[in-house]
């Protein structure tokens, strides 16, 4: 089994705090891994040490081989993320933006100009190419921030809480977006949305209060709590935990 | 090259921004106007020289500047509190090439502010009897280079340390105590005692009266202000780059 990250005993303290305790799991190449919980989880917190933009207290986690405690530069080179607000250059067009995201991951600009125009029709923005993101609606800003993590050609894409504060259109757009994604390159998405979790992923892991609760299919959480639905076994492994 | 790309950006931010074009150069080339009616209604007798254009272009240049410390200041405070600076942060960039990006549009903007600044003073100077000497002009343009630096230090120091919605304010203060403590709006060398050593003290009178001096060609006092101007560059730019610097690992805990 190949595997495009491995998590290894990763804690995460803030001040006296314990934001994520002692996880371990492994992603496999071209899959798409969900994280769910709660707020507070440490969710968040995981991708953020895995990005690069936080720093484990300890433990070590391997991203395409390259660890983040000694190679990061190595592993933000292979990795994008869209963070869970929208992040765009809000006076910059769609295209600019696509552009400005490929260059500073070193990309000529013609290269940068051949992938964003390539990028520009797979996501469906043609008709807004030439808007500036600032002008865009939620749905669409959302979009432009995903493309903004593609177009630098990640091989892992970290997709943190992307459907949140959108309408059920929009929601609905945005996983087609995804699931084009899926197999071409590793996603690892955080959400709250069951039906988004069921909908779109191969493998999840239950965080709750730092600590990975479950993991497996989604099937095999069903199967593991006796329940119907993901939110019904969401549900009893989070009582689980309070009961715990 | 990384810098520079961002640099690209920044200038697109910036120029795309219609607050810019009347802070940055609008209202200073108002003012310049406004203060040039004024001086020909000041009688002779007064013997009141600071409106007089080859006085007031580099004062109005001076106040220009510190317009441009606004701007670098709103537009750092404006990248921390989103997530864009998070997605940038998570890219390969080094500080240095964040410092470098936020720096390049602005001095460039910096000196085209000035440039212009200048231009329209030859033109109301045509008007008003007064011609410029164009060789002191662009040695004026080279007395203002530590200025600029200066001036988007203290924009960089200020966006960093303080939030958006704070940081504006804080820029005020400077851009008020600037344009009267450095004698853009009053003749501070008539002046005496502590409000005058206050004024010395600091680096505006400096800036202003260095970029004068250049202009009429009074050279006798150029080094000693712009000695002064050049070490508060140096120490204003290196604590800035240094909180920048120091900022942005705190966020990246």
């Amino acid at each position: 089994m190949e595997y495009a990250v491995e998590i290894k005993d990763l804690v995460k303290d803030f001040g006296t705090k314990r934001a994520v305790d002692h996880i371990s799991f492994s992603i496999e190449k071209g899959e798409l891994f969900a994280l769910l919980g709660v707020n507070g989880a440490g969710k968040t917190t995981t991708i953020r040490m895995l990005t690069g933009l936080s720093k484990p207290t300890g433990g070590d986690a391997y991203v395409m081989g390259s660890g983040i405690a000694g190679a990061l530069s190595e592993v933000k080179k292979n990795s994008n993320l869209s963070p869970q607000e929208t992040a765009v250059a809000p006076n910059l067009t769609v295209r600019e933006n696509l552009q400005l995201m490929a260059r500073i991951y070193g990309a000529s600009k013609a290269d940068a100009s051949t992938r964003s125009d390539a990028l520009i029709n797979q996501c469906g923005m043609t008709e807004i190419a030439e808007k500036k993101a600032k002008l865009l609606s939620g749905g669409w800003q959302r979009r432009l921030s995903i493309a903004m993590a593609l177009i630098t050609q990640p091989q892992i894409l970290y997709l943190d809480e992307p459907t949140l504060g959108l309408d059920v259109l929009a929601r609905r757009e945005l996983w087609k977006v995804i699931e084009s994604l899926k197999g071409s390159v590793t996603i690892v998405l955080t959400t709250h949305y069951m039906e988004e979790v069921e909908a779109l992923s191969d493998h999840v892991a239950v965080m709750m209060t730092g600590v990975v609760k479950a993991f497996g299919t989604v099937e095999e959480l069903k199967a593991e709590t006796g329940k119907d639905t993901l939110e019904e076994a969401f549900i009893a492994i989070a009582d689980q935990e309070s009961v715990g | 090259m990384k810098a520079v790309v961002f640099a690209d950006r920044n200038a697109k931010e910036l120029l795309r921004d219609p607050i810019s074009y009347i802070f940055c150069l609008g209202f200073p080339l108002v003012m310049l106007a406004i203060m040039t009616v004024l001086n020909e209604n000041i009688p002779a007798e007064a013997n009141m020289v600071i409106f007089r254009i080859d006085y007031l272009s580099s004062g109005i240049a001076v106040f220009g500047l510190t317009f441009v410390m606004l701007f670098t200041c709103l537009q750092i405070a404006k990248d921390r509190s989103s997530a864009f600076l998070l997605r940038l942060y998570a890219s390969p960039m080094t500080a240095a090439e964040f410092i470098i990006g936020y720096i390049l549009p602005i001095l460039v903007i910096a000196v085209l502010q000035s440039v212009i600044t200048y231009t329209v003073s030859v033109v109301i100077g045509a008007v008003t009897g007064y011609s410029f000497v164009i060789g002191r002009m662009l040695l004026a343009l080279m007395v203002l280079l530590p200025a600029d630096f200066l001036f988007i230090s203290f924009g960089l120091l200020f966006g960093t340390v303080f939030s958006e919605k704070a940081a504006p304010g804080l820029c005020s203060v400077i851009i008020s105590v600037s344009a009267i403590l450095g004698g853009i709006w009053m003749n501070v060398g008539s002046l005496s005692g502590g409000f005058k050593h206050i004024c010395e003290a600091l680096p505006f009178y400096h800036i202003v009266e260095a970029a004068r001096g250049a202009v009429r060609g009074e050279m006798s006092g150029l080094a000693s202000h712009m000695l002064i101007v050049m070490a508060y560059t140096v120490v204003v730019f290196i604590v800035s780059v240094f909180l920048f610097a120091k900022k942005r690992q705190q966020d990246l805990k």
